[in-house]
């Protein structure tokens, strides 16, 4: 199968590196005018954010990006084939040696960037090109009409890609140095009534990496294509290569070319055309000396540009399938400015009562539906519902002295209203209370990740002065475990593997050995079995619970239970109303040194 | 990547390393000879040929260093180079080049090198240097030193060097003498460079004229391409053209009907002008056309179909700069034709079309239905008319 037929059956998943915005939303557009269920950028690899926002049709879609191409989570890897490189000239090798190290299978990349140096471009020559397609430096891009749109080739808005029938694969190849006559091409074809079976840019460098010889064998495997047009310019030698073929019976298909340049005989000297090479330095680079050679080797070679385009009608078409299609509804969409999705389903109430009599509602219905808004996504097991279930009952509150329900409390004695109560407590919680579900979540998971063992692990942090989250007690300890750390423990026992809960297990091994009130508290067995619950009963991977923490997720455990604990504190305080709070003088340590009648000094 | 022209110096500099003993005589430093004895003075601007040129002379004193400079400073040369003379026969000179090429580095070598080299064309012999054994294999078929191969080798992949010629090269023993070498670098390398060549190594190309000059200015501020050639300051036909193949078709259009000597100008704008780069670079393909003393002249606005640069950005900077002289292109009769496609092709044309019927300057529009050539045949039948 040639690499054309791979394409056309679908192995189009295009990683692209560096940002150019509407070269990406063309690709996309092109895809969903192809009627493409999914959308060929796979994923972006930029800077700085996690997403960023696209039109699948007239939908918003968030494409995920990546800071290094080897940061791709497996299921995306997995459909990336292409890389397009729209990165400067200084970045491209670099990117490109580490794409190809991270997606060895894939097929090809398209090089965007002018200045690549010519010992970078060489490099990638003798490193990729046997196997690998390798468009550019300074390409315009590859397409396969209704498969694939690998750059700006073809154009970037929608009614370029209607008007060019980039959509519809037709018999015709279509090969340029030049970007945009590339475009002109593919339009030309299209006038002369054709439609395009592949197009690409091989680019106006120096050292193309896929050389254009390549681009000719290409055409000649692919049982579509029926004939080749070729734009070439004056400067370099490339197209003796091509009569090369056409001598030796290696490209045998019929060519219509147009080698422009030969404006450049009217003038002394040789004159510095627009791309880097289009400079004659010995006769053989003139346009005229490549005209003849092709002429000769039987290839069509149009005198003027008039010629050219109506040697094109005369060239074979195999039968196309072409629909008409407005583009109308793509042009004036307009984003929106905040991405959001739909948290609670609304048309799907429940009937809570029916007939006069309660109707028996599912089990742990409430926890399972906050879970689905917070994760965005239905649970499947009966066990994610009952730990949540479980844990915000247990969360609910942990007594009346802990600082944020003492601060709901003050407040609520200060004569403050329910919404201000309750802001104080909640903005207590932090690093030093309430906070650590999250914090731990984050050890364990990158400790069962890492190879580091619990006593390394455990050194480790001790020697930066840092407390490992999920650790330690004030009141319970070895001889006195917590029960509800032993309630919640008990959920391990409906798991295959418990990754994480072993090894915040092992970790508290480390550190009980050295004081026994360092035992695996509340906060840290939660984090760790949510992590064990998510990964093997919702299936969620390393890369989404990883997002998960970044995210805060395995905090929002500890608020929302906790809100109806401070709000209960405060209906109290209503209650009693006792008065401003004001703590007594002699609870109070003065530090000496501020003493209003200080000591006597020596 | 662009092949441009370093100083000898430099090159030798690069090449040689610490025990090069040429002295750079930049303009306005003194030129007195650092110590007794024979002396090669030279022009190091790039310049071909320099010793047919009479731009190389043999020096023993400082004076004749500073007569042989007033002369070459009168014929607009200013970048000097004195080297420790180096006797020999003309038997002794070799021929060396280097060049960058698909498969690795072309080398072209005759013993039979000099001034004339070029007459001893048959006595060249080609090799293509792929790994660092092929330097062995080479060394074995020209005679030179393995060891001065090698390091000449290593120090063109290092230094981005895209051709290295050096042409006499002498040789004795293990000792060899470059006493001329020419190098091209690839420009695109200058940012992996630290302590090699830089930007005040190159050779700048003449620039004739301002506009050319404000041109290749504005390209060093911005990540398009703009690109701009005055060919005859008095033509009829002047282009305003957009894309590196499609301007030279529009170009080969106007030559393939026996235009080519009223052409005024070839250029091209691509990759996605801001509209004030447009602007600034249509405002000197005006200027220029202005200025023409051609009794009828016409402007042609033209390109290909783009496929990223947007048309309606990119015609909003040209009706910018169309505007700030409408009543003067009015008033010299001259007609504006105009073929374009690419993104937001219908707005641009349409803006066009109204601004350019408005000021009455109006020849012809058209979009990616008509040919690529549509602009300049009409413009053609107008300067014809």
């Amino acid at each position: 199968m040639t690499i054309l037929d791979r394409i056309r059956k679908g192995e189009t998943g295009v990683l692209v590196i560096g940002m150019h915005a509407p070269i990406v939303q063309s690709m996309l557009d092109f895809d969903f005018l192809s009627g493409k269920s999914e959308p060929s950028v796979v994923a972006i690899v930029t800077g700085g954010v996690k997403a960023r926002k696209f039109f699948f049709g007239e939908k918003e879609l968030l494409v995920p990006c990546v800071a290094h191409v080897s940061d791709l989570s497996p299921r995306l890897s997995g459909r990336v084939r292409w890389a397009l490189n729209v990165q400067s000239g200084r970045r491209a090798f670099n990117s490109i040696v580490d794409f190809f190290t991270a997606f060895p299978r894939s097929l090809g990349v398209s090089i965007f960037a002018e200045n690549v140096p010519e010992a970078h471009a060489a490099e990638l020559i003798r490193r990729f090109s046997h196997d690998k397609l390798i468009w550019g430096p300074a390409s315009v891009g590859f397409l396969v009409p209704g498969s694939l749109k690998l750059g700006a080739v073809g154009g970037v808005d929608p009614l370029q890609i209607k008007n060019g029938k980039l959509t519809v694969s037709g018999g015709i190849a279509v090969g340029s140095t030049s970007g945009g006559m590339t475009n002109e091409l593919i339009r030309s074809v299209i006038n002369a009534g054709k439609h395009v079976s592949f197009a690409a840019a091989v680019g106006g460098d120096r050292f193309p990496v896929t050389p254009l010889s390549d681009l000719f064998l290409l055409a000649e495997a692919d049982t579509q294509t029926k004939a080749l047009v070729y734009f070439g310019e004056l400067g370099g030698v490339d197209e003796y290569e091509i009569v090369d073929l056409i001598r030796l019976k290696k490209f045998t298909k019929p060519l219509v070319a147009y080698i422009a340049g030969v404006i450049d005989d009217a003038f002394d000297e040789h004159v510095q055309f627009g791309h880097a090479k289009a400079l004659v330095s010995h006769n053989d680079e003139s346009a005229r000396a490549k005209r003849d050679a092709l002429k000769k080797a039987g290839a069509v070679v149009s005198e003027t540009f008039p010629e050219f385009l109506s040697a094109l009608s005369k060239l074979p078409e195999s039968p196309v399938n072409d629909t008409n299609y407005s583009v109308d509804s793509l042009m004036t969409r307009r984003a929106s400015i905040l991405s959001t999705r739909k948290i609670v389903a609304y048309e799907k109430i429940p009937a809570f009562v029916k007939k006069g009599a309660l109707v028996k509602g599912a089990e742990h219905a409430y926890g399972k539906a906050v879970l689905e808004a917070l994760l965005g996504k239905k649970i499947r097991s009966k066990t994610t519902s009952a730990f949540i279930e479980a844990i915000f009952q247990l969360l609910i509150d942990h007594g009346g002295e802990v600082s944020g329900a003492v601060n709901t409390m003050i407040t609520a004695r200060a004569g403050k209203d329910l919404v201000s109560s309750l802001s104080a407590g909640l903005l207590t919680i932090g690093p030093r209370f309430g906070g650590a579900i999250n914090d731990a979540a984050r050890v364990w998971l990158s400790g069962v990740r890492s190879s580091e063992s619990a006593e390394a692990l455990v050194k480790r942090m001790n020697a930066s002065g840092v407390l490992i989250p999920g650790i330690g007690h004030k009141k319970y300890r070895v001889d006195i475990p917590d029960p509800r750390v032993e309630a919640i423990a008990a959920f391990a026992t409906l798991l295959k593997k418990h990754p994480c809960y072993d090894f915040a297990r092992s970790v508290e091994k480390v550190t009980t050995g050295k004081s026994g009130s360092l035992i695996l508290n509340i906060d840290g067995c939660i984090a760790a079995l949510v992590l064990d619950i998510l990964a093997e009963c919702e299936r969620y991977t390393h890369v989404e619970l990883t997002e998960l923490i970044d995210a805060e997720f395995c905090n929002t455990l500890f608020i929302i239970p906790r809100i109806v604990g401070f709000s209960a504190h405060f209906i109290e305080q209503k209650r009693n109303d006792e008065g401003l709070f004001r703590l007594p003088e002699d609870l109070l340590f003065t530090r000496g040194s501020e003493k209003r009648h200080g000591t006597k000094n020596k | 990547m662009a092949r441009v022209r370093i100083t000898e110096y430099r090159a030798k500099k690069i090449i040689i390393g610490r025990r090069y003993s040429g002295i750079r005589i930049a303009p306005g430093a003194t030129s007195t000879l650092p110590r007794k004895g024979r002396w090669i003075f030279k022009v190091d601007q790039g310049i071909k040929q320099r010793f047919k040129k009479g731009l190389v002379a043999v020096v023993e004193k400082s004076s004749d260093v500073a007569r042989f400079r007033r002369a070459w400073e009168k014929k607009g040369y200013s970048s000097f180079l004195l080297e420790p003379y180096v006797s020999h026969e003309a038997g002794e000179e070799r021929y060396i080049s280097f060049e960058r090429v698909r498969g690795g580095l072309k080398v072209l070598y005759t013993a039979d090198g000099g001034v004339h080299v070029e007459s001893a064309a048959s006595s060249v012999s080609e090799y293509v240097a792929r790994g660092d054994s092929d330097s062995a294999r080479i060394a074995e078929a020209t005679g030179l030193p393995h060891e001065f191969l090698e390091q000449v080798i290593s120090v063109f992949n290092r230094h981005f060097f895209s051709f290295l010629e050096i042409n006499p090269l002498v040789v004795r023993g293990s000792d060899v003498f470059l006493l001329d070498a020419a190098v091209l670098v690839d420009s695109a390398g200058a940012f992996f460079l630290r302590d090699s060549w830089d930007e005040t190594d190159i050779i700048q190309s003449k620039i004739s004229n301002a506009v050319e000059s404000r041109v290749a200015e504005l390209q060093l501020t911005t990540s398009a391409s703009l690109k701009l050639k005055v060919l005859n300051k008095n033509g009829s036909l002047f282009f305003l053209l957009s894309g590196g193949g499609g301007s030279i078709v529009i170009a080969d259009e106007a030559s393939l009907k026996g235009f080519a000597s009223m052409i005024g100008n070839y250029g091209e704008y691509s990759g996605g002008p801001t509209r004030e780069e447009t602007y600034l670079y249509a405002r000197e393909v005006v200027r220029i056309l202005l200025a023409s003393r051609a009794k009828k002249k016409a402007l042609v606005i033209a390109g290909g179909i783009a496929n990223f640069t947007d048309v309606k950005t990119t015609f909003a900077g040209i009706i910018d700069a169309l505007s700030e002289v409408s009543h003067r292109l009015k008033k010299q009769n001259v007609e504006i034709f105009v073929r374009r496609g690419g993104p937001n092709e219908t707005e641009g044309l349409s803006h066009m079309r109204s601004f350019l019927e408005h000021k009455h300057i109006f020849g012809s529009i058209a979009g990616s239905d008509a040919p690529l050539t549509e602009a300049v045949d009409r413009a053609i039948e107008y300067l014809q008319s």
